[in-house]
């Protein structure tokens, strides 16, 4: 039987529709490019577990699927964010905590106080901050599915300070069979309650990350101010890409290939100033703080003096400019506690007014009965910021009478060098270069490099008793102004004994298109919510 | 010709047991340790080495080789230390880009390069020979990535009529997966081109001066037939050979290549996991690439038989 036009033109069209389906569907459930915001971030993502490391990358990633339960505002107040209200016993060791409504975990299940008492204690299990809070916790019981406390053993200052910590490792709260994971295992996961969705399909390990809206997050009402307030997603998915090559992401920040880029090289910021589709702004405005940790286990600076003498000898400014160039962007800074945060002062920092000043090193140095052995400084050839400072240093020390040696490798083997605490000869090292948040140098508590319980701390290994009673009475302090001068006594007792010596501040802008907008200023991490796309 | 097969095929079992002892020992010998990459900066030494531990890091190391080794007879690579991903699903992920990006490369190197030999040896001593000659000194001289920022700028900035960066699968189309394939195949292939230019120019040399050539000609035989059917077929030996060679340095700039294009491919793969000393990674892909390679080089021998049939194994 001949076949109809009419039946041809019907069974051609309904082919057509059948075909175009898989296609239509596809773009009713894409997010198109004018709601998502694609960005190249400082590094590839390739732990997702926040309690499992320290790195700010993996902080990223947290604040686009976690939730805190409280969180700093603008004004570095803590703010309750997960938590609804919270009360504290007339003796100030009961803190009782109810959640917010309509709590929900991606996955679809409420969230509880079992999975915030999880989370809490997961992550108490491997941050600095919280393990020193807990060292004073007898007990997190749970009243009911919305409602727990933290019940301590004697009063501790910074309990909520602790919960809103904004530097990894993040308090962020995981759903209670993830959170019961061993804190020394990494949770694999990516099922959070917060503002986007980790999309596992569309992501591809190495290259992109893919992040939906979550439309069962309920915000907070109040407007967004730093981590606190409304965390309200204004886009539909945002795409971390994984870009290695600088010169390539700044290209294809122009060609508008990519709407965000948090750190462009400093060199090419004049390119991108006279572009008029993009837009610079220093988000992270306590950037970070360079650092020169001194190895207290061997001689020279075993000796006071001859740490000491460092201070002297380094010349903040020309370090910045080797590697940052433009001075809109860096500063000189002598405050332990970085100078942009609540704790800086400028007590007992006469040795940086006075400026650089090499014979007072090399007379210290002498004091301390420097012999002319080697002093091995670990220099990281691939990260600009240590491998300039590392040959400066040297420099320096050379001009001090000093016998430096430059021990040149990549970061990847100075993690390793530096962990070991046998003398130069047998592999160790006196001096490497790395740095800290601003955000992290202002808490003597949480950041790690404030410690001074010698070999149990951080490399260097500094000890002083004074310092860390110091550190305890910072922590039990109850008002601001207490802190304050606590950390005042800190700097005064840490500029005699120097656990490290600082080489200065930076915070470079980020670089956006013009028509994405509402990043939110925070130290050490991007936060999508609040972000558009006109 | 079969037990020649069967051969070499066995020789690669043997080529791959020497690189996978040789790359486990430079790895685990080298400095650096993943456990402290993975915790971050800020982490103590207690938590490095407590993921250390649970990462079977501080197992002697012929206990990991052991490990390693028993997983690969079962066709396991082992999983990345950082995402704990397969590193057969990693590598399966990433092969499309590669593959797609060296047989781009390799096409467009072939075409440009044997014409430009051909024509180069056909005009030897006048101003299109030299200026062949130049060309191919100014592109192997050049460094890929100069090349490749060049490019971008040019025709993705400036015109923009290409991407600047990124790979699109093929299954996205023909044209967007080719689109992001121009620039860096052009970037990678220039050195190539080169190469195989170079080469070509002086075994068609040699060929147009044997004695067949002078008959064909003697017998009226055109120009086209001269050099395409009787001189190139006989100089098909060394140019096959400088192809094959060529694929190693292939493999070699592809690395920089997708640094810079941003394509998600194993080279990019491998140098992530060098800079994080992602161990499963690294030896996954060194020990795949090393069977590869002999592979590569058995199907070069193999297609002298095409072009030479005196050659017989």
């Amino acid at each position: 039987m001949a076949t109809s036009r009419r039946t041809f033109v019907k069974g051609t069209a309904a082919s057509a529709a059948a075909v175009s389906a898989p296609g239509l569907l596809m773009a009713q459930t894409t997010p198109s490019d004018a709601r998502t915001v694609r960005a190249v971030l400082h590094a590839d993502l390739k732990i997702f577990d926040p309690i499992w490391t320290t790195a700010n990358i993996t902080g990223d990633h947290s604040l686009l699927i976690y939730d805190t339960l409280f969180g700093l505002d603008d004004a570095r107040n803590v703010q309750p964010q997960m938590v609804d209200k919270w009360s504290i016993s007339d003796d100030k060791k009961t803190y009782t905590f109810t959640l917010r409504d309509g709590l929900k975990f991606h996955d679809g299940q409420a969230v509880t106080s079992s999975d915030v008492v999880a989370s809490v204690r997961r992550w108490a299990a491997r941050d600095g901050a919280a393990q020193h809070l807990f060292k004073r916790v007898a007990d997190t019981p749970i009243k009911d599915d919305n409602t727990f406390a933290i019940v301590l053993k004697e009063p501790y200052g910074l309990v909520l300070e602790a919960l809103a910590k904004i530097e990894t490792n993040l308090p962020v709260i995981m759903r209670k069979k993830d959170a019961e994971t061993d804190p020394n295992q990494q949770v694999t996961t990516k099922i959070g309650s917060g503002p986007f969705r980790f999309n596992e399909d569309e992501t591809k390990s190495g290259q992109r990350y893919v992040y939906d809206k979550f439309t069962g997050y309920v915000p907070r009402k109040e407007p967004p101010s730093g981590m606190a307030g409304g965390k309200i997603a204004k886009i539909d998915r945002v795409i971390i890409e994984n870009m290695a090559d600088e010169q390539t992401a700044v290209a294809a920040l122009k060609a508008g290939e990519i709407d965000f880029y948090e750190i462009p090289p400093i060199d090419l910021l004049d390119q991108l100033e006279g572009d008029k589709n993009i837009k610079l702004d220093v988000l992270n405005k306590g950037g970070n703080v360079g650092m020169c940790r001194l190895n207290w286990l061997h001689p020279p600076f075993d000796k006071v003096e001859a740490r000491q003498a460092m201070l002297y000898l380094i010349k903040q400014e020309d370090i910045l400019k080797a590697v940052f160039g433009n001075p809109k962007y860096y500063r000189s800074c002598a405050s332990l506690f970085a100078c942009t945060g609540q704790m800086q002062s400028d007590v007992n920092t006469d040795w940086f007014k006075g400026g650089q000043n090499i014979a007072k090193a090399r007379e210290l140095f002498t004091k301390a009965g420097y012999d002319g052995r080697p002093v091995v400084i670990l220099q990281a050839t691939n990260i600009a910021f240590m491998n300039n400072a590392s040959l400066l240093v040297a420099q320096w020390l050379k001009e001090a009478g000093v016998n430096a040696e430059l021990a040149a490798s990549d970061w990847g083997a100075v993690v390793t060098r530096r962990a070991v605490k046998k003398p130069v000869a047998e592999g160790g090292w006196n001096i490497f270069i790395t740095w800290g948040s601003g955000e992290g140098f202002d808490n003597p508590i949480g950041f790690v490099a404030h410690t001074a319980n010698g070999e149990a701390g951080w490399f260097g290994w500094p000890k002083d008793d004074l310092h860390e009673k110091l550190r305890d009475d910072w922590a039990l302090a109850s008002t601001l102004e207490e802190r304050k001068a606590v950390a005042r006594k800190l700097q005064e007792n840490a500029w005699n004994y120097v656990p490290m010596v600082l080489l200065g501040q930076w915070a470079p802008p980020v670089a956006r298109r013009a028509n994405v907008s509402g990043f939110i200023p925070l130290p050490a991490h991007v936060p999508f919510w609040n972000v558009e796309k006109t | 010709m079969l037990s020649f097969i069967v051969h070499r095929l066995l020789s690669t079992v043997v080529v791959m047991a020497i690189v996978a002892v040789c790359i486990f020992l430079l790895l685990h010998l080298s400095p650096g340790d993943p456990a402290a990459i993975i915790v971050g900066d800020n982490a103590t030494q207690l938590q490095i080495d407590a993921v250390r531990k649970q990462l079977g890091l501080d197992d002697p190391l012929a206990v990991q080789f052991a490990r390693w080794l028993v997983g690969i007879l079962k066709g396991d690579l082992g999983v990345s230390i950082f995402s704990h991903e397969p590193v057969s699903k990693l590598i399966g992920q990433r092969i499309e880009p590669t593959v797609s990006l060296a047989l781009t490369t390799l096409a467009f190197a072939v075409m440009i390069a044997i014409s430009f030999g051909v024509l180069a040896a056909w005009k030897v001593g006048t101003w299109i020979d030299r200026l062949v000659m130049v060309l191919s000194v100014l592109s192997f001289s050049v460094p890929v990535f100069v090349v490749g920022y060049l490019l971008i700028y040019v025709f993705s900035i400036k015109l923009g009529w290409l991407p600047v960066q990124g790979y699109a699968p093929i299954v996205d189309g023909f044209a967007t997966w080719i689109r992001h394939l121009i620039l860096p195949s052009l970037a990678l292939g220039l050195a190539y081109v080169a190469l195989i230019a170079r080469i070509t120019r002086t075994a068609m040399l040699d060929a147009l001066a044997e004695d067949y050539i002078r008959t064909a000609r003697a017998k009226g035989v055109a120009t086209g037939p001269v050099l395409m059917k009787h001189a190139l077929k006989n100089a098909g030996v060394p140019i096959l050979t400088v192809i094959g060679i060529g694929i190693a340095l292939l493999i070699g700039g592809v690395v920089i290549t997708e640094t810079v294009f941003n394509i998600p491919g194993i080279g990019r793969l491998v140098v992530d996991a060098i800079s994080q000393r992602d161990y499963p990674i690294i030896q996954g892909v060194t020990l795949i690439f090393s069977g590869v390679y002999v592979i590569v080089n058995l199907l070069v021998d193999l297609s002298y038989t095409l072009i030479d049939p005196r050659i017989r194994y």
